[in-house]
This record gives structure tokens, sequence and C-alpha cells, in this order.
């Protein structure tokens, strides 16, 4: 039998025991002790008739004094002795273990299970910790591996005691029994060593020493800025005395690179990257590094001032005073010295116009001598324009172009806000959520980068807590459904039950197309139960058949129980796209009422309908295959637009002929499908890759007379709904029915003549029945054929 | 045992620590009245306050005594500071090395303060 791998007789156990013992209560009554002894010395020699009893007192006030002195410095903190398990142990963990006995994974479990290590991990993964003990082993001889684990896992996180985080983590990795209990939590063992990871970096940061930010001389060397004060912030002010720190970024390659760039002798840096990527927080990190004083030389005991563009605008009351201001404000930071100006949306000193203010003529002579020094902030399209615009100025500036940072560094930047939100709002964030908001921004928030767009949605988060203020996964998933409406949770309830019967719901409003009807409702469900591929269109079709059958209806039907609005569509005739620029008026970012682009930006949860795609020029037909493939389609200034939350449906009259004679010739649409695609293939009216592309193509057949009579039955009861204000109803005998259908049907037009017909044949009739006074409130009007206005 | 221990820390990592804390204690206050800067910047112009010369002589010698007052207002400042921070570092400095030296007899002196009071 091998040795126990914890020898708790030792004296480093026996140290940790007795510092658990004595508590920060014990050694506040230890220094309550020492100074009553000291003070009673001093009395005693002071008044008392026998001084020399004050050296007894004094001799046990040494004596506590001693004994604080080793509580703090040495029992306390019980510094790593060697490699050993028991040398390695944090003094917390061991102080709770009993001297002489074996220890099992679920004794040192449950003797930590008051430990704060232990609230934060239970807590961030919704775990409560009592519900994992039947899992977990209670064999001493199990206790090694899972100290090797645990010692794995210090060290990993660069620390050298193993910390009772380390323990609850490798306990939770290495109990195999535990997994059907993540499962059902949809935690994975990667989430678990990444909650871990999550306290090792809180213990890390706590460990950090306390930054040195300057003493009282530091701005005695820099001069007065009043102006400045007034008109822009100092950023380095708000980094010393906000307690937020940016250690992660001002140790990053982004802010070495703004230090590079200055002490290569630049004086004006431009931060290139897109909203929410951080580059507001770069000049933060860069403001902290200022005044710890870890930068080059030419950079020492400099300050960031950020210039508030609507401040200095809104101050300005005559022309030429904005001027003034601007260049007081220069004249200040080169008079002061050591400034660093920053000029956050940099686009806005750029240009004339509401909120903004055109300052390159100003900013051009500062740069060029070498006054001042300033960092702008701005995304790659301002920067471009700025190149075209001005190449002067953008000579001048260097740029520091940044770019997405990888999952794990995005997952630890979230982690630090999630702490923020927790002490601001009163919650604890769990780590599904961050998982979540991760997830659900990049998906949902295509105009802005990580991280910004996942912290933006995790703060959005917290005014949907759950039961006792927990954010969860839910409140992520609740957060986007109310900011963008659209259903991200999982079906559950009603909408389950309506997903489920999605045919049912479609066919209220739709005559037959059974096939039609069947094949988009299970695409649906696929995509509503996540089961369909993310990175492309919910859901895209191809309606082939005559007019008038119901293509454009089952689209609404589609909006309607999808989206729960029939107006939610964009429609484009495509007809009007058949020129090779019409690529460009449809993906145009300006103001374009043809813009797919605009739409479907404006509203993203929507049916796309393509009305006769076949009639589009080429080039479009290949945007469309982007559109399909990626889900995504780039507007004509390269900012990408989603399509993943939208239906894509196109329409086409192709091939409508040779449906109704397959039908009129009695075939079922399913037996000649794929001759009809060969054929729309082989005629040239479509591209292969094209047809491929979409989930489905569906073929509407026809209507037959009693299916028309059944449109013109849902057509009157629209009609009743338009009465019903009036508290008039309207009914038609089956013989009226007949004859509406009789005069409108037209085997070209489909159903489409029939609502002209109606219209004629039934609301003239009663309106000139409501004129005459014949039809009054509380009236049935029964309407048979010879009462119909045909 | 803990008796044992607790010598070997008293006289090993313990007085160990006392220096390294001293030390500490002794750069934070060189840390606190910025004294590297204050002695870079001694003769600079108080706050950078200085005066540009305008045109002729008159100006320019007054833009020189205007700029030398705020010198001599910056130096006196900063001298103020220079001399109070010497004081502080020297009585931390003293106040250290007597902690140090007396660290090791603390218990010797504990020991005989305890006897000394009984049996006297």
């Amino acid at each position: 039998m091998s040795p126990h791998p914890l020898n708790l007789a030792s004296v480093r156990a026996s140290k940790a025991r007795l510092a658990r013992q004595l508590g920060e209560a014990g050694y506040t009554a230890i220094l309550a002790a020492e100074m009553s002894f000291v003070l009673l010395a001093l009395a005693i020699f002071t008044f008392g008739e026998h001084p020399e009893r004050g050296l007894l007192a004094a001799g046990i006030a040494a004596v506590w004094f001693m004994l604080a002195q080793w509580y703090q410095h040495d029992l306390k903190p019980l510094p790593v002795e060697d490699s050993s398990f028991t040398g390695r142990l944090s003094g917390d963990v061991l102080g709770r273990l009993p001297s002489g006995a074996e220890i099992s994974p679920l004794m040192l479990w449950r003797a930590l299970s008051d430990h704060w290590h232990m609230n934060f991990l239970m807590n961030h993964s919704l775990i409560i910790s009592r519900e994992l003990e039947t899992g977990i082993s209670n064999r001493p001889a199990d206790l090694e591996q899972m100290l090797y684990t645990a010692s794995q896992l210090a060290d990993r996180a660069g620390r050298r005691a193993i910390e009772a985080g380390h323990i609850i983590t490798a306990i939770q990795l290495s109990t195999p029994s535990l997994k059907p209990f993540y499962d059902h939590l949809r935690l994975t063992q990667n989430d678990i060593a990444a909650i871990g990871n999550w306290l090792d970096r809180i213990l890390n940061e706590l460990d950090r020493e306390r930054p040195f930010f300057g003493g009282i001389g530091r701005d005695w060397a820099n001069g007065f800025t009043p102006t400045l004060n007034r008109f822009a912030s100092n950023l380095s002010f708000s980094v010393e005395h906000s307690g937020s720190r940016y250690s992660s970024i001002s140790e990053g390659s982004g802010v070495a690179a703004i230090q590079n760039s200055f002490a290569q002798g630049s004086n004006a840096v431009a931060i290139v990257g897109p909203n929410g990527i951080g580059k507001t927080s770069h000049v933060y990190g860069l403001a902290q590094l200022l005044l710890e004083g870890k930068v080059v030389p030419t950079l020492q005991y400099n300050q960031i001032f950020g210039l508030n563009p609507s401040v200095i605008i809104s101050s300005a009351r005559r022309p030429g005073e904005l001027e003034e201001i601007v260049l007081m404000l220069m004249g200040e930071a080169v008079q002061a010295g050591h400034i660093i100006l920053f000029l956050d949306d940099a686009q806005l000193f750029f240009t004339n116009g509401p909120g903004s203010i055109d300052l390159t003529q100003i900013l051009l002579p500062v740069i060029q001598t070498g006054r001042v020094r300033l960092i702008m902030a701005m995304d790659a399209s301002d920067y471009q324009r700025l190149r075209t615009h001005n190449p002067a100025f953008a000579n001048l500036l260097s740029p520091v172009m940044l770019s997405e940072r990888p999952e794990a560094e995005i997952m630890d930047v979230l982690e630090d806000s999630a702490l923020g939100f927790e002490h601001k709002h009163k919650v604890i964030v769990s780590y599904e959520a961050l998982r979540e908001a991760y997830r659900l921004s990049g998906r949902y928030d295509t105009e802005n980068a990580y991280p910004g767009r996942a912290v933006r949605l995790l703060e959005q988060s917290m005014s949907h807590s759950v039961q006792n203020q927990l954010i969860t996964a839910a409140s992520v998933q609740q957060a986007v459904e109310q900011s963008r409406g659209v259903k991200v949770g999982a079906a559950s309830g009603v909408e389950a039950d309506q997903l489920l019967h999605l045919e049912d719901l479609i066919h209220q409003r739709m005559i037959n197309q059974v096939r039609a009807v069947k094949v988009v409702a299970a695409a649906l469900r696929r995509a509503r139960a996540g089961v369909s591929n993310p990175k492309r269109p919910i859901g895209s079709f191809l309606f082939l058949g005559p007019t008038g059958v119901g293509k454009t209806e089952l689209a609404k039907a589609i909006a309607a129980t999808y989206f729960n609005d029939e107006t939610n569509m964009v429609r484009l005739d495509m007809s009007e796209y058949q020129q090779p620029d019409d690529v460009k008026r449809l993906l145009s970012n300006g103001a374009n009422d043809n813009s797919l682009i605009l739409a479907v930006r404006r509203q993203p949860f929507t049916v796309v309908l393509l009305d006769e795609i076949e009639k589009a020029h080429p080039n479009i037909l290949n945007l469309l295959l982007q559109m399909l493939d990626e889900g995504e389609l780039t507007d004509i200034g390269g900012r990408p637009a989603s399509f993943k939350d939208c239906i894509i449906i196109c329409t086409s009259n192709a091939g409508a002929d040779s449906i109704r004679q397959h039908i009129d010739n009695g075939e079922e649409l399913e037996s000649f499908e794929k001759e009809f695609t060969d054929e729309l293939i082989n005629t040239g009216q479509f591209r292969p890759e094209l047809l491929n592309r979409f989930d489905e193509m569906v073929l509407f057949r026809p209507l037959k007379p009693e299916e028309l009579a059944q449109v013109v039955r849902l057509m009157l009861g629209s009609i009743n709904k338009t009465l019903a204000h009036q508290n008039i109803s309207v009914e038609l005998t089956d013989a009226a029915i007949m004859k509406i259908v009789e005069t409108g049907n037209d085997p070209r037009l489909g159903a489409r003549p029939m609502r002209r017909q109606l219209q004629r044949a039934v609301e003239d009739g009663v309106a000139n029945r409501i004129l005459a006074g014949q039809a009054q409130s509380g009236d049935h009007l029964v309407l048979d054929v010879g009462d119909l206005a045909l | 045992m803990l008796a044992v221990t607790f010598v070997r820390w008293w006289y090993g990592a313990g007085w160990n620590t006392l220096v390294h804390n001293v030390q500490r204690r002794n750069q934070r206050t060189i840390d606190s009245f910025s004294i590297p800067t204050l002695l870079r910047t001694l003769f600079a112009p108080w706050k950078r306050i200085v005066s540009a010369p305008g045109a002729g002589i008159d100006a320019h010698l007054r833009a020189i005594g205007d700029n030398a007052i705020s010198r001599l207002v910056g130096f006196t400042v900063r001298l103020t500071v220079l001399v109070s921070a010497a004081v502080s570092l020297a009585f931390l400095a003293v106040f250290g090395l007597i902690q140090i030296a007396v660290w090791p007899f603390i218990p010797f002196a504990a020991v005989g303060l305890i006897i000394g009071g009984l049996v006297l």
C-alpha cells in the first residue's frame, strides 16, 4: 500500500491548523493583549509602587508581539515549502484537515464546503455543492490522482501553492461519475476548467502588488490645464482613481505597438479597428502604463486627455469661437507639456456636420511641429475616407490596426466585466451566461466586434436575472429576444405546440399546396430546434409554379407564424434588377429604397421575398449564391450584413406551363419533380449550382375549382372582419360562391382574379346597401347568385 | 515542536521578512515624495509658468525676471519637499536599522523580562 499523499502530522500541517484556529479574531485578540500589556507596563513603570513588576508586563507584551509577528508573516500566508503535495497545499486547505485521518476526495470536498473558492466555483457554474457529493469518491486511494490533477492546474495557472479552487476543480474533473450531472446542466469539462481558470486569474490579480502611480511631485512638472479640464477628460486621472485596471490590455501587443510608434518618432497614432474591439480600452491601458512608469523614456510622465467634441461644439456660441477654443486647447497642451490628446471617434473631428467639426487644418501644424502627441481612434472605413480626402493629414498618422483577439482572451474580458456587473447590479453572473453572451452576440450583433458586442449583451442581460439574482443563459437569451425581436431560447409550451402543428396554422390561411406547406414547416422546425446550420439563413426556398397559386401567400403565412407578423417581410421584384449595375443598387449602404442590405439591416429577422428571380441579372444570382451559402452579403462600403436570421424565399413562374401540363395529365407533383428540375437546368432557366443552394425547391400546382371556392370563403372571411366594426356580416350561398369561381377563374392567373371578382360581386353590393340604408348594424346578409353585383 | 519551528522562523525567514519590509518601506517613502522626479526638475519653472519675451530689451528683461521667479518658486517648493523627504527617510532608515538590530534579541528580552519581573 502506498503511503498517504498528505502528511497531516507534519509541522506545516500543524502550523496551518494553528493559523485556522487563531483566525483573524485570534490575531486581533493577540494584538489587543499586546497593546494592553504595553500600556500596563508603561503604567506600572510610571505610577506603580513596584516598577520592577512592569518588567513582567513588558515581557508578556513581547511574547504577544512575537506571536502576532509569527501569525501575520508565517502562519497566515504559510509559504510553499517544497514540491510535495503537503508542501504545496495552501494553508487554508491544510488547516481544515484533521491530523491522523485518512483523507478521501469526498472528505476534502466537504472540508472546503464553506470556502469562498467553493462558493465562487459553484455559483458561477450554477451547481449546489451538496448535490455533487453522491458522485465523489470516498476512497482515500483516489486522493493522490486528484492531488496530482490539482497540482497540474496550479502549475498551469502559474501559482506555486495548490489552492482550494484547484482542489475543487480537480475533484470535478477527475470524477467520471459526475458527467451525467454536468450533461444535464450542459456543462463540459472545458467549462469546469475555464471556471477554475477564472478564479485563478482573480487570485493572480489579488496577489499583484498595488501599482505605484508617482507620488506628490509627479504633477508639479506639468503645467496648469484649466481649459483642458473643462473640455476634455483626464483619462490618467480616471485610471488612477476609478480602481479599474487594464493590466491584460496594457501588457498586450496593441499598447506595445502604440508605444513603439511614439518611440520611433511619430507624433500621432491612429488606432484603427471596428466598434467594440477595444480601441478606447487600449488608450486606458496605455494610461495605466504611463502612471506605472513602465514606458519608453520619451513617454515618461505623460498624461492622456480625451477630447469631447460635443462639449466643445456646444460651448461655441458665435462664429469662430469653436476654432478659438480648439486653438486654446492645443496651446494649453503645448504649454503644460507631457500631454497626449486622445480623439475618440476621430471622424467627428474631421468632418463638418451636426455633432462633428473639421479640425484637420488646426491639427495638421500641431502634429507637424511635434509639440503635442495625438492618439485617434477610428474604424477602417473612416481611416480609408481620411486617406482619400485628406492624404496629407493621414500620412502623418502611424496606424495601429487592431484585430479581433482569440476566443480565450475575449472570454477573459467577459469574465472581468462580469465581476464589475456583479458588484454593480448585486447579481451572480454564471459562466453559461458568459458563453451565451459570446455565442449570441457573435450571431446577432454583426455590426460590432468582440469583445465589445459580447460585453454589451451581457450588460443588457442584467435586467433579466432569474431567481436569486442569477444571470444565466436564459437571461442573455431574453435580452436578445427583447432587443432584437427574435426567439433564441429553446421553444417550449405554446410555441413548441405551434411549431409541431405549423402545417395546421398555415392551412388556416392557405388552401391546399400540402406538399409546399409540409416542406417549409419541416425546415422551420429544424431551424427553431437548433439543428440547422447556424451559419446559413434560417431557411431558403425556391417556390415554383403558376401565378396566383399561393406562393406569396405562403411567404406571408411564414412571416406571420415564424416572425409573428406578416409585414415582417422584405419584398423585392427582381424584374427591376436586370442590368449589371443593379447590383450596386441592391448592395447600396446609403439612402436607397431598393437596397436589400439596408432593408435587412433595419429588419434582420425577416422573410426576404425575391419575386421572379429568373428575371434578375446573372451577377445578382451570383450574389444570391453567396447569401445562401454564407448567410452574409457585403455592402459597397465593405461592411457585412447578416442574412442568417432571414428566411429567403425566391419565387419564379419558370416552367409554370409544364407544371400545369403535368397536373392536367393527372400526375402528382412528387412524380415529376426530378424531371421538372432537369428541364429547368437543361433549358438554361436556372443554373444547377443555384438550385442546389436552396434548402428546398417547392412546386406549387394550379388550384382546382373546389379549392378556389375555399379561397373565396377565406376572402369572404376577411371582408367580414372589415365589416365587423359596423356589426354587419355577409354570407354567400354555395351557388353564389361557385358563380364567383366560374366567372373569376382564369387558369393563367390562378386565384388572383378572384379577389377582384369578390370585390365587384360582394363588396360593391354591400356598400350600396349600406348607403341606401338597407343594411344596418346587426344585419346578417345572405347573398345568393341573384344578389351578386356581377 | 511548534516552539522549535517558531524559533527557526524567528531567526530565519522572519528576520529576512523584516529586512525586506524595511527596504520596501524606504522605497515607498522615496516613491511617495517623488524624490527622483523632484531632483530632476529641481530648477524647472513652477507648473511650467513661463513668460515669452516680447519685442525690446525691456520685455526681454521682464521675461527673464518672471521666469527666474517661476524657477525660484519651483525650486523652493521642491527643495522643501526634498528636505522633508530626507528627514522622513533618515528617520525611517534609522528606525528600520534599530528594528533589524533588535529583532534577534526580542525572544531573550521577553524571557529575561518575565524572569526579571518574577524574581525582582
